[in-house]
């Protein structure tokens, strides 16, 4: 449990959640906010892994991938509520 | 129907204020100030989270003073270099997602100061082997990460090891083993039957990993330490 809270909490405050959130601001499409976290969420996995796929679980892969989805789809959301362009 | 602005709380009122778009400030204005707060904010998220990284900050507590006296004892509080390695050294990972994470999970030490869980010698040697063995998995699994911040094979002169050391860490490459193999008990005295535990430890680990990680403990482990230990005398 602890190990699965320090994870969702790393990623929220790592890439994921950060680049996430500022790239899903920078679409209304939501879809699109969301898959473009989700890429974060894999890119920042493979990079804090040194582009070794042996060294991280898919726990921490799927983790990071939905709360990059989470974060893209709610910065499209604050675009859409925050932005008239 | 929606209430008007004089009925809504202040929940409401800031909600509201939060998205109504600026028109006293420029565009210009506003990004120079955001970059500015988050600039203060990053910046001063960060250095406190460096203060937690200080031996000041971990041992505060009561049920680290244990730690920290056998700590006291080894090679990596003092030698001849004059280099030392505090407690985040080894137990804070450097790259920022794995330091958040260990940030996070160290929440439970907090815990466990409250609840009394380690606050007399008896109750601290009653858990002696589990919380080594919850240290050995994480640097098993992370192929000893956070020595290996200092310690590197590639930067080993085995010329100026002593025979033994070389011979070891020459047998350490090629057996593909990992720091903690050899040097449980580097910083913190061990629990009995430390090594049946460690077998179990990597046999986890391994079965986490399928299998792809080394089941090896190197032979003459308590000379290594015992070598350690007379070095850090």
């Amino acid at each position: 449990m602890l190990e699965f809270l320090g994870t969702v909490g790393a990623n929220i405050i790592g890439l994921p959640g950060i680049l996430g959130l500022a790239l899903g601001m920078m679409t209304r499409r939501i879809w699109l906010g969301a898959v473009m976290g989700g890429l974060v969420g894999i890119f920042e996995t493979l990079v804090f892994a040194h582009w070794d796929f042996t060294k991280f679980g898919a726990s921490d892969l799927l983790i990071a991938v939905v709360i990059g989805l989470c974060a893209g789809s709610l910065g499209s959301v604050i675009r859409i509520k925050g932005a008239t362009v | 129907m929606a209430d008007s602005p004089e009925k809504r709380g202040w929940i409401g009122r800031i909600w509201n204020a939060i998205w109504t778009p600026a028109v006293m400030f420029s565009s210009g204005f506003l990004i120079l100030a955001g970059f500015l707060a988050g600039i203060l904010f990053w910046g001063g998220f960060h250095w406190t989270l460096e203060l937690t990284n200080t031996e000041e900050f971990c041992t505060s507590c009561h049920t680290m003073e244990t730690n920290l006296g056998e700590y006291r004892e080894t090679i990596h509080y003092s030698n001849h270099s004059g280099v030392r390695a505090i407690c985040s050294d080894c137990h804070v990972p450097h790259e920022w997602n794995h330091k958040i994470k260990a940030k996070i999970m160290a929440v439970k030490d907090v815990y466990h100061e409250l609840a009394g869980t380690i606050s007399t010698p008896e109750k601290y040697e009653e858990h002696r082997l589990s919380m080594a063995s919850a240290v050995w998995k994480k640097m098993k699994a992370s192929d000893s990460r956070e020595c290996r911040n200092c310690h590197n094979f590639d930067y080993m002169d085995f010329t100026i090891q002593e025979t033994r050391a070389a011979s070891e860490h020459q047998r350490a490459i090629d057996n593909n083993m990992t720091c903690i193999d050899c040097h449980q008990g580097i910083a913190h005295s061990l629990p009995p039957d430390y090594l049946e535990e460690y077998q179990k430890v990597t046999e986890e680990v391994a079965s986490e990993s399928n299998g792809s990680l080394p089941q090896q403990i190197a032979d003459g482990s308590e000379e290594i330490r015992s070598y350690l230990t007379t070095q850090a005398d």
